[in-house]
């Protein structure tokens, strides 16, 4: 199928709950609210023409001061081996509670890269049986890929350096 | 342990828990895996990762494009050509911007070598866990001559970043080729020779035919990839279903197992060995003439020997140089077919010359809960064997 009938036949079946369908660069993409997540991507999964089997990948997106709504958004990459097509879903999530539903129930695949959404952007995966850091250590504070944490060095305990402040050297814009 | 009232001590599960790894010579890294051991017989294994995390994915949001190709070298270290690629491939996706035939062709040259090389190395460190050191030195044997072939067209052995947004570094000379053309008329025979020594021997086959299986339905829920995915028999090879760098034009087999086991995974990379030199040979008697980066000036540098005669050239090059290239606004994902399985970077572009969020598909990154149910209920000696058979490679995994 085409990235177009893809598209089409989602919002066919599904309705109201996809926000939004578009090609983009090629590629078939839907919008779906935290909400519709599990039911979107238990019908994308299960339905026969569309046979979305394969979870590729899930990715965390902090979009600060990009001018838009919402700022966090989770990117989910699906493949069908069957019918050789692709979609991605992309789930938006406000700034003060981005909480979205785990999919592991469909995908065992999804244990690490959700975690990863824990540990690296501070998305909150409910219902997930094993949520903790996975790459940072457990005893790490803040989530490193959000755009506000910065870049600098990490903070010593002690030093021989007189000079050395120990407050973080808040972030900097990146040097173009 | 705990003391009972008559002072004796009682164990208070029947399991033990053994620690194998971060730093264990069969783990190919820093790969921690704790295993609930009731006897020989693994009851759970819980894997930890994160050991090697170097921030390559934070950094990439504060660098140009053209600096973060070296540090996708450093992801998959085996393959790094095949890093390079899919960087590059999603880049211009955003740029649409073409890429000249000849460039297409030596990227394809470049990605079958890493892959020859990757598979060797797996080959070497497989056979070695498992306790056939022979291979291990005859493996790198030929894996030496990749690298002196990447030595002699990049001026680096291992991290190359050879192709760049619009092409690639520089165009190939026809002693390289020659010498690539040397190199695959040679390989052949010593995949044989590995095979006489692997494929139907009875240790082998021992400690691979039927150890850490996996069904079709459980490769795919599980998200493996690549070979691993193919062992299963899951017909599936970007390079075929969605061709990219011109791979359409290559006539190669994509081997498919049936049972899943770690002996197919093995089969399967070792027929890949072979396809990869066939495309490699392909690949050099159709190579085009023509030039070896992308036309645009605003997208790959001018020629140096423009930049004295020309105006516009030397404005470009300046620019190039101090500003890089400027994405449009957009997000997207192109997938690969690396050596492990599907590799690709979902790139978010905020407009300006830095990617505003980078991040990396990782086929052994996705594959590690999958390796750990495979370890269920297996000895703890096809512990090793199984984390072989998957290949994993910790400076994706960690990034």
């Amino acid at each position: 199928m085409t990235p177009e009938e893809v598209v089409e036949k989602v919002k066919s079946a599904l309705g109201e709950d996809i926000q939004k369908g578009e090609v983009n660069l090629g590629d078939a993409v839907i919008f779906v609210s935290p909400d519709a997540l599990h039911k979107v991507a238990e019908h994308l999964k299960d339905a026969a023409d569309l046979k979305m089997e394969y979870l590729s990948d899930i990715r965390g997106v902090d979009y600060l001061d990009q001018d838009r709504e919402p700022r966090f958004e989770a990117v989910y990459e699906l493949h069908s081996f069957e019918h050789d097509h692709s979609i991605r879903i992309r789930v938006g999530m406000e700034e003060e509670d981005p909480t979205v539903p785990t999919v592991t129930d469909l995908w065992n695949g999804a244990l690490f890269p959700e975690r990863e959404l824990f540990d690296m952007l501070g998305f909150n995966v409910t219902g997930h049986p094993n949520l903790k850091r996975l790459i940072m250590p457990d005893e790490w504070e803040g989530h490193p890929l959000r755009r506000d944490y910065p870049l600098t060095t990490e903070d010593v305990a002690f030093s021989h350096n007189r000079e050395y402040k120990s407050e973080l050297v808040k972030s900097k814009p990146p040097t173009r | 342990m705990s003391v009972t009232e008559q002072g004796l001590l009682e164990r208070e599960k029947d399991t033990m828990t053994l620690n194998m790894g971060p730093s264990h010579p069969s783990t190919h890294g820093v790969f921690q895996v704790v295993l609930e051991m009731d006897g020989e017989i693994v009851r759970s294994a819980e894997p930890h990762i994160g050991y090697l995390h170097t921030g390559i994915e934070k950094t990439s949001e504060n660098k140009r494009y053209v600096h973060v190709i070296p540090m996708t070298d450093r992801l998959d270290y085996l393959s790094p050509p095949q890093n390079n690629l899919a960087f590059c491939l999603t880049t211009e996706k955003l740029l649409q911007c073409e890429i000249p035939p000849r460039a297409q062709y030596l990227r394809v040259i470049m990605c079958e070598l890493g892959r020859l090389g990757s598979h060797l190395v797996w080959l070497a460190t497989h056979a070695l866990d498992i306790g056939a050191m022979t291979v291990f030195l005859y493996c790198w044997r030929e894996r030496e001559m990749i690298l002196d072939l990447n030595e002699e067209i990049s001026g680096v052995r291992m991290m190359t970043s050879y192709i760049r947004v619009g092409g690639v570094m520089k165009d190939a000379t026809p002693e390289w080729l020659s010498k690539v053309r040397k190199f695959i008329d040679y390989l052949p025979e010593k995949i044989d020779e590995y095979e006489r020594l692997l494929t139907r021997n009875p240790i082998w086959l021992d400690r691979t035919e039927g150890v850490g299986v996996m069904t079709r339905e459980e490769a795919i829920n599980w998200s493996l990839s690549g070979p691993a995915l193919r062992a299963s028999g899951v017909d599936f090879d970007f390079r075929k279903k969605r061709p990219y760098s011109g791979y359409e034009n290559f006539e190669f087999d994509v081997p498919v197992g049936k049972n899943g086991d770690v002996y197919d995974r093995y089969l399967m990379r070792v027929e890949e060995l072979r396809q990869s030199r066939s495309i490699i040979a392909q690949a050099l008697n159709s190579l085009p003439d023509g030039p070896y980066k992308a036309e645009d000036n605003k997208i790959s540098l001018p020629e140096r020997s423009t930049l004295h005669t020309s105006m516009e050239a030397l404005i470009h090059h300046f620019k190039l140089v101090s500003e890089g290239v400027s994405v449009p606004k957009g997000e997207t994902y192109v997938p690969t077919e690396g050596p492990r399985g599907e590799v690709g970077f979902y790139i978010v572009s905020d407009g300006s010359n830095v990617p505003y969020r980078v991040k990396l598909r990782a086929p052994s990154f996705m594959a590690i809960p999958g390796m750990c149910k495979m370890m269920d209920g297996s000895f703890i000696a096809d512990v090793v064997a199984v984390i072989g058979s998957i290949d994993i490679v910790m400076g994706e995994v960690d990034r």
